[in-house]
């Protein structure tokens, strides 16, 4: 995990050659394999593009993707759980059921949709920023769910009702006591959608429904699966980032979960 | 009895803003990739002026935004989707590739609870154990992986370099066939698909049941079963295994809404002519009718196999029936 | 009293967790005769349901059972292959559990729950089974027995509930009855009809009841002999008249003291000092960092469990001094 947070912030620097590189087009290194040339070590694929240097270049670019979105979904779940959860009436029936509604619409789909068509609008550079945004506006039902039974179990607390009794009033009571008292629960499902989102983003650029000018891992698995029958090395490599990455993140939601959620284990 | 109908009808009411809402969302979006004249006059360049007009009152063009949704819903629900901005109508082009999407979906989700469950079972049982390490670790790998990428590797080592299977379609379309024969030539077009699927939700649903059992067996109703000398075969099997699957089922329908919408990379890797790529090819060439067509029909899809989970838990929970 | 029928002799039950060897269970003997209502005393953490779970051999893991015996009519129960266990469970000894909401199956009717303990440990058929259920429900007075069989736990009040766990206890008909604070997640008033009838079908059944409680009051009303523990161990074993008027031990007093006037949970709690951590107990008598009492000795001697008087034992260095204070104090 760590080491991926380290290339997000160092990936630009690592790789050797820049993004999207077309010089080995001129310099005749074009489908090489990888572990013969050094200069190369993962190989490069058809239009030169070196395999190695691409993924370290999309690393950055996934893990904003993966990141930004998430935050995205957690500001508007936790806002829209909050007030599910800890109004009565009228609003928090309507919040449930929009997010209830939400949770049962073939998300992945309605996501590819706005991809392409929006991706196609904007003008280029914006493309990832715009995929951001839309996983984040499609991923915050379970978040939402999750904070809003959090609110329910909370605030029926002793400490709670102790504050309410000392006339503590209902905003005080939901950022001092309720909100420092969900943040685990939040953080292990904001890491496990982290995961998912790079995921959908993978897809994504692998349908070629994202940005073309912008590195990913999936874009770069696009080209490996045209040439499949001639060079492995561009679909295996950039995949093992995918699944090492997206391994990191969900154990680390395991971990978390484990952590914050002490039980009697052997 | 009466309960259970006052529930599914609530179960149904429910859906009701669901598909509007994926209607609405697929009106809007799709229209704001452009109106199709604009889309029609990529191709043809030399559009005389009655042809244009008979293109704006074909499409409607001429009329507001929303008079255009409520016709364009009205069609869907009496069965038009629409003309194909290739030519055909849009049914016609979908209609035969929701049976191929759901041969392979289908396929995978039995094979997969019938892996899943009894490994989340013997895994929940044997919780820490050498095989429980193993299982949970190869389902934390199955959950991390694209499917696609999983279906591309697959391709790499059973098609590329072994030749043992094919790596597209869903039938030869000539001899010779695989394995001889017209109908295992069927068969060994769906077994790397299949496999890739049920690799990937074997992963989510062993680690659901897992989680699950883990929770039920540490439960005050097993603990008083085996205090009444009941059968571990009958408390694992009937008395826990009842509880542990009831959330699942929940799950797995809403899962299933997932499986579908990720049809369109997996069925893009292996070439396989369902909704999923043919989403894929019309996104692809910005065919809008299509495209709203498919989404539509998977969102149908989606809510089918929700109803379905719906009458599943009721049937297996007796507290959902009367709440 | 009649004869002896269960044994508890130096019994061991440890749990290992990832924090360390938690010590539920650490030496805990006493005795239940036929027939015999008895109460087993002690704050939450003090071993008793271990000790419920130990006999019947159910410790949930990560606990096990290290050493010691438990003796029914003779025979080491935990020396018996788990499957002759099994027979004995619920057939032998009938447990019924604190909280009914939890210990019932919510899927299943409470018919299917009654009859699958029926059918398991009597060869008859399926509608004999129904019948037999039919009457156990009768047997702890709940009206329209037929009804309530095809009826769901989630259908049923929170009394209603605990007499179908009871009902499922006697099923096999036992001669123990284990009831581990059967009442104290129920209604002031439903506690009281639930005591009641357990208290007349042990008379009424001829069966031994070991009575799990923290609540002297439940002690007083309910049964013949106590055994207090503390932390892990046996701190008295008494008849009952006798404890009130003369406890022998510091705790016992000091829980005497604590008798509820008004509210039961709150005045417990008014033992002064916490429940030692049963990781790392407190060395000697695990009692003394709470006890006025307190010499070097306690700290250093694990104090035995004496036969001080008839019927009654005591692990204490002090237990005279304590006796002379009573007395003066009377």
């Amino acid at each position: 995990m760590g080491f991926f947070v380290f290339l997000m912030v160092f990936g630009f620097f690592l790789a050797p050659y820049p993004v999207r590189d077309f010089g080995c087009l001129y310099q005749g290194c074009t489908n090489l394999p990888p572990f013969t040339d050094w200069a190369h070590p993962l190989g490069t694929e058809n239009s030169g593009i070196d395999v190695y240097s691409e993924i370290l270049n999309g690393t950055p670019n996934d893990l904003f993707v993966g990141i930004g979105a998430t935050v995205i979904s957690v500001a508007i779940g936790v806002l829209v759980g909050a007030i599910a959860g800890y109004g009565r009436g009228f609003s928090s029936a309507i919040l449930l059921g929009f997010t209830q509604v939400f949770l049962t619409l073939p998300v992945l789909i309605i996501i590819l949709l706005f991809a392409r068509v929006f991706v196609l609008l904007v003008a280029g550079g914006f493309g990832l920023p715009l995929i951001t945004l839309i996983l984040g506006v499609f991923g915050w039902p379970t978040i939402a769910l999750v904070a809003r039974g959090e609110i329910l179990r909370i605030r029926e607390l002793e400490f709670v009702q102790a504050a309410r009794a000392l006339g503590a009033g209902n905003r005080r009571i939901l950022f001092r006591h309720i909100v420092p008292n969900m943040l685990s629960p939040i953080i292990v499902i904001s890491t496990l959608l982290i995961a998912g989102n790079i995921l959908t983003e993978v897809i994504i650029s692998f349908l070629g429904f994202g940005d073309p000018n912008t590195s990913t891992w999936g874009l770069l698995l696009q080209e490996g699966f045209a040439y499949i029958r001639t060079e492995w090395w561009v679909s295996l490599f950039p995949g093992l980032a995918v699944v090492f990455c997206v391994l990191g993140f969900n154990l680390m939601g395991d971990g978390l979960s484990d952590a914050l959620n002490p039980r009697l284990r052997e | 009895m009466a309960s259970l109908l006052t529930y599914l009808l609530r179960r149904i009411l429910f859906m009701i803003p669901v598909f509007i809402a994926v209607s609405v969302i697929t009106f809007l979006i799709t229209n704001a990739a452009g109106d199709p004249i604009k889309l029609i006059r990529l191709s043809f360049k030399t559009l005389t002026p009655t042809q244009l007009q008979q293109l704006i009152s074909f499409y409607h063009l001429d009329q507001p935004l929303y008079a255009r949704y409520f016709q364009w819903l009205g069609e869907f629900l009496t069965g038009n989707l629409g003309i194909s901005l290739q030519g055909g109508t849009v049914a016609d082009k979908i209609v035969p590739w929701i049976g191929t999407t759901l041969e392979l979906q289908l396929l995978a989700l039995v094979f997969s609870l019938g892996i899943g469950i009894p490994v989340g079972i013997y895994s929940a049982k044997h919780q820490y154990s050498k095989s429980d390490v193993a299982v949970t670790s190869t389902a934390i790998f199955g959950v991390s992986m694209p499917t696609f990428w999983l279906g591309i590797m697959l391709i790499l080592i059973f098609s590329v370099y072994l030749h043992w299977l094919p790596s597209f379609g869903f039938i030869s379309p000539y001899p010779p066939y695989w394995w001889g024969n017209y109908y295992l030539d069927a068969i060994a077009h769906l077994i790397l698909p299949v496999l890739v699927l049920t690799f990937v939700s074997v992963a989510t649903i062993v680690r659901l049941i897992r989680a699950n059992m883990l929770e039920v067996l540490r439960q005050d109703y097993v603990l008083a079963a085996r205090a009444s000398g009941l059968k571990e075969s009958t408390i694992t099997f009937r008395y826990a295994l009842k509880n542990a699957v009831t959330p699942v089922v929940t799950i797995v329908g809403l899962s299933f809404g997932f499986l579908l919408a990720g049809a369109p990379g997996l069925e893009t890797t292996f070439t396989w002519p369902g909704l999923g790529y043919a989403f894929v090819l019309a996104a692809t060439v910005l065919d809008l009718p299509v495209v709203q067509g498919i989404t539509m029909i998977i969102t149908l899809l989606v809510l089918i196999a929700n109803l379905g989970t719906d009458l599943m838990y009721a049937y297996l929970d007796p507290r959902v029936r009367l709440s | 009293m009649g004869q002896e029928l269960l044994r508890v002799d130096d019994l061991h039950t440890f749990f290992f967790t990832e924090a360390g060897v938690v010590k539920a269970v650490d030496g805990v003997s006493f005795s239940l005769d036929e027939k015999e209502p008895l109460g087993l005393v002690g704050e939450s953490g003090s071993g008793k349901s271990v000790t419920a779970q130990s006999i019947l051999g159910i410790v949930p893991r990560p606990g096990k059972v290290l050493s010691g015996r438990v003796l029914l009519k003779g025979e080491d129960l935990l020396k018996k292959k788990d499957s002759d266990m099994r027979k004995l469970r619920g057939r032998k000894i009938g447990v019924v559990f604190q909280d009914p909401n939890s210990s019932l199956n919510p899927l299943f009717t409470v018919g299917k729950q009654l009859t699958d303990v029926v059918r398991t440990h009597f060869d008859i058929s399926k509608g004999q089974a129904f019948e037999k259920g039919v009457g156990l429900l009768k047997l702890v007075r709940i009206p329209e027995p037929e009804t309530r069989m095809t009826q769901y736990p989630h259908e049923l009040s929170g009394g209603m509930k605990q007499r179908v766990a009871i009902a499922r206890a006697l099923a096999g008909e036992p001669e123990i009855l284990i009831a581990d604070e059967p009442t104290t997640n129920l209604d002031v008033t439903i506690q009281a009809q639930v005591l009641e009838l357990l208290k007349s079908l042990q008379r009424e059944l001829n069966m031994a009841l070991m009575m799990i409680t923290h609540d002297m009051g439940i002690v007083a009303e309910m049964t013949e002999k106590v055994v207090v523990l503390y932390a892990g161990r046996v701190a008295e074993v008494s008849p009952t008249r006798e404890i009130f008027s003369s406890p022998k031990h510091p705790y016992t007093a000091a829980l005497l003291k604590a008798v509820p006037r008004i509210d039961k949970k709150a005045s417990l709690m008014s033992i002064p000092g916490n429940i030692p951590n049963l990781i790392e107990p407190p060395a000697g008598c695990r009692f003394h960092p709470r006890c006025k009492y307190m010499t070097q000795l306690c700290v250093d001697q694990i104090p035995p469990l004496e036969d001080i008087l008839e019927h009654r034992k005591v692990s204490c260095h002090h237990w005279k001094e304590l006796s002379l204070e009573s007395e003066m104090a009377a």
